[in-house]
């Protein structure tokens, strides 16, 4: 396929981007809300507050579980067909999730049916659709605009899904969700590529081809390391900070203060990251990123805590927040292509899972054995350092594949 | 042309997030969100 017939099967950036971010914004900032059911939930229900946590926790898992084969299908049969289905499994999880009248069947709906469904709807599968539509050169950009999009989703839905749930209910406002979970299908059909799209990227290398190429290659095992980082911090700076700040006497305004920086600066984090990565090597982005949260998190424990600090703590680690997402999916597709850009995408993203994972856990684990958080905090500071080195040795340039064409598309 | 394009994107962009950020700042909000906030760990 020439050149410019190859432009020509492609999507238009414009559509793919707005496409994608709206979708985007739709399934990342749905299930962000979710804490504000738990009250309502259980009291309803008359669970316990763990049953509504392990469903919400086999969600996270069932979402970085899925991720490689909504990925693998997505770099098969198109993102469109996987984003279809998703969407379907969403609303359908959400609507379960109101009728649910088990701790089984919450599970089953509100986790594994929702993790799956995010699984087929989120970064991975957009960002495939990105990587072969996009040119190389704006890629790193335009994958921050998603992922900008996403963490515009989760600061806006919050506030929304509060609005629905004292408005409506909380079972009518899962119903409306389950709605707005619909309308991710029409706008996958702008994600609709041309069989040719895919064939501009392809190099004819199989699945197993492919995993045995990354798993083997240093530089995808550094960036697995780096994400599995991510997701500690993030997730337990997010879950544990509010019960940090009431051990140490802060009011809950605070804490909602700090929710909300976190949400705005998030918002301008992604996107800045994404811009800097079309200009400057994606490694030393990443480094920098984890490098300044181990610096945040030492100066915001070091600091006399006050309400101050605590805003000034939440405003940087927004900026640090999700600002991973961009350069690290755009070495990949630099790296590796987009041919199985998705499913790599989706193996990576199954490392952060792990690491959030580990940051719950861990957080509640050592707070219950040495009664603070201080190991915790500290633990993190040096995967901080540890993610801030490894990521410095990641090879940005295209894997030498000598029987087969530039991985580079 | 493109400049004012590119100015009233970002301000547009800038609104949005502020508005939205002032909403987690309504009384109710606050109080739903500290609520829900703090009973996870009572």
């Amino acid at each position: 396929m020439s050149a410019a017939a190859a432009s020509s099967a492609r999507l238009s950036m414009t559509q793919v981007l707005l496409c994608g971010a709206a979708i985007v914004t739709l399934s990342m900032g749905i299930r962000h809300g979710f804490g504000l059911w738990l009250q309502p939930i259980t009291m309803d229900r008359g669970w316990s507050r763990e049953t509504f946590a392990f469903a919400i926790a086999v969600q996270n898992l069932a979402w970085g579980l899925a991720g490689p084969f909504a990925g693998a299908l997505a770099d098969r049969y198109g993102a469109f067909k996987v984003l279809i289905v998703g969407s379907l499994l969403y609303a359908l999880g959400l609507v379960l999730m109101a009728v649910s009248t088990s701790g089984l069947a919450f599970t089953g709906s509100a986790g594994l049916l929702l993790g799956m469904a995010q699984s087929g709807t989120t970064y991975a599968v957009v960002y495939g659709v990105i990587g072969r539509n996009v040119a190389p050169e704006k890629r790193s950009w335009a994958m921050g605009v998603a992922a900008a999009a996403g963490s515009f989703g989760q600061f806006l839905m919050v506030p929304v899904e509060n609005w629905l749930i004292g408005g409506f209910g909380w079972q009518s406002a899962l119903f409306i969700l389950g709605c707005l979970a619909l309308a991710m299908i029409p706008l996958a059909i702008g994600l609709k590529e041309p069989a040719q799209a895919a064939a501009t990227g392809a190099h004819h290398q199989s699945i197993g081809g492919a995993l045995r190429e990354a798993f083997g290659y240093r530089s995808f095992q550094l960036l697995m390391a780096g994400y599995f980082v991510c997701g500690f911090q993030v997730v337990f700076i997010g879950v544990h900070m509010p019960s940090y700040l009431k051990d140490q006497g802060l009011t809950p305004n605070v804490a909602t203060t700090a929710l909300a920086l976190i949400g705005l600066f998030n918002v301008i984090g992604t996107y800045a990251a994404g811009s800097l990565g079309a200009r400057y090597p994606k490694r030393y982005i990443l480094s920098t990123i984890y490098l300044l949260r181990s610096v945040a998190i030492v100066a915001f424990l070091a600091a006399p805590l006050t309400p101050m600090s605590v805003y000034v703590f939440s405003a940087v680690m927004g900026v640090l927040w999700l600002s991973t997402v961009p350069p690290t999916n755009a070495v990949i597709a630099q790296i590796f292509g987009v041919q199985y850009l998705s499913m790599l995408g989706g193996f990576v993203f199954l490392s952060h899972q792990v690491g959030s994972f580990l940051g719950v856990w861990l957080g509640g684990k050592l707070y219950d054995s040495t009664g603070s958080y201080d190991v915790v905090w500290w633990i993190a500071v040096a995967l901080g350092v540890f993610a801030a080195l490894v990521n410095l040795p990641v090879r940005e340039r295209a894997i030498e594949r000598p029987a087969l064409a530039p991985a580079a598309a | 042309m493109m400049k004012l394009h590119r100015v009233l994107a970002w301000s547009a962009a800038t609104v949005v997030l502020l508005v939205v950020f002032a909403a987690y700042l309504r009384p109710d909000m606050a109080l739903t969100l500290a609520n829900q906030l703090w009973a996870c760990f009572q």
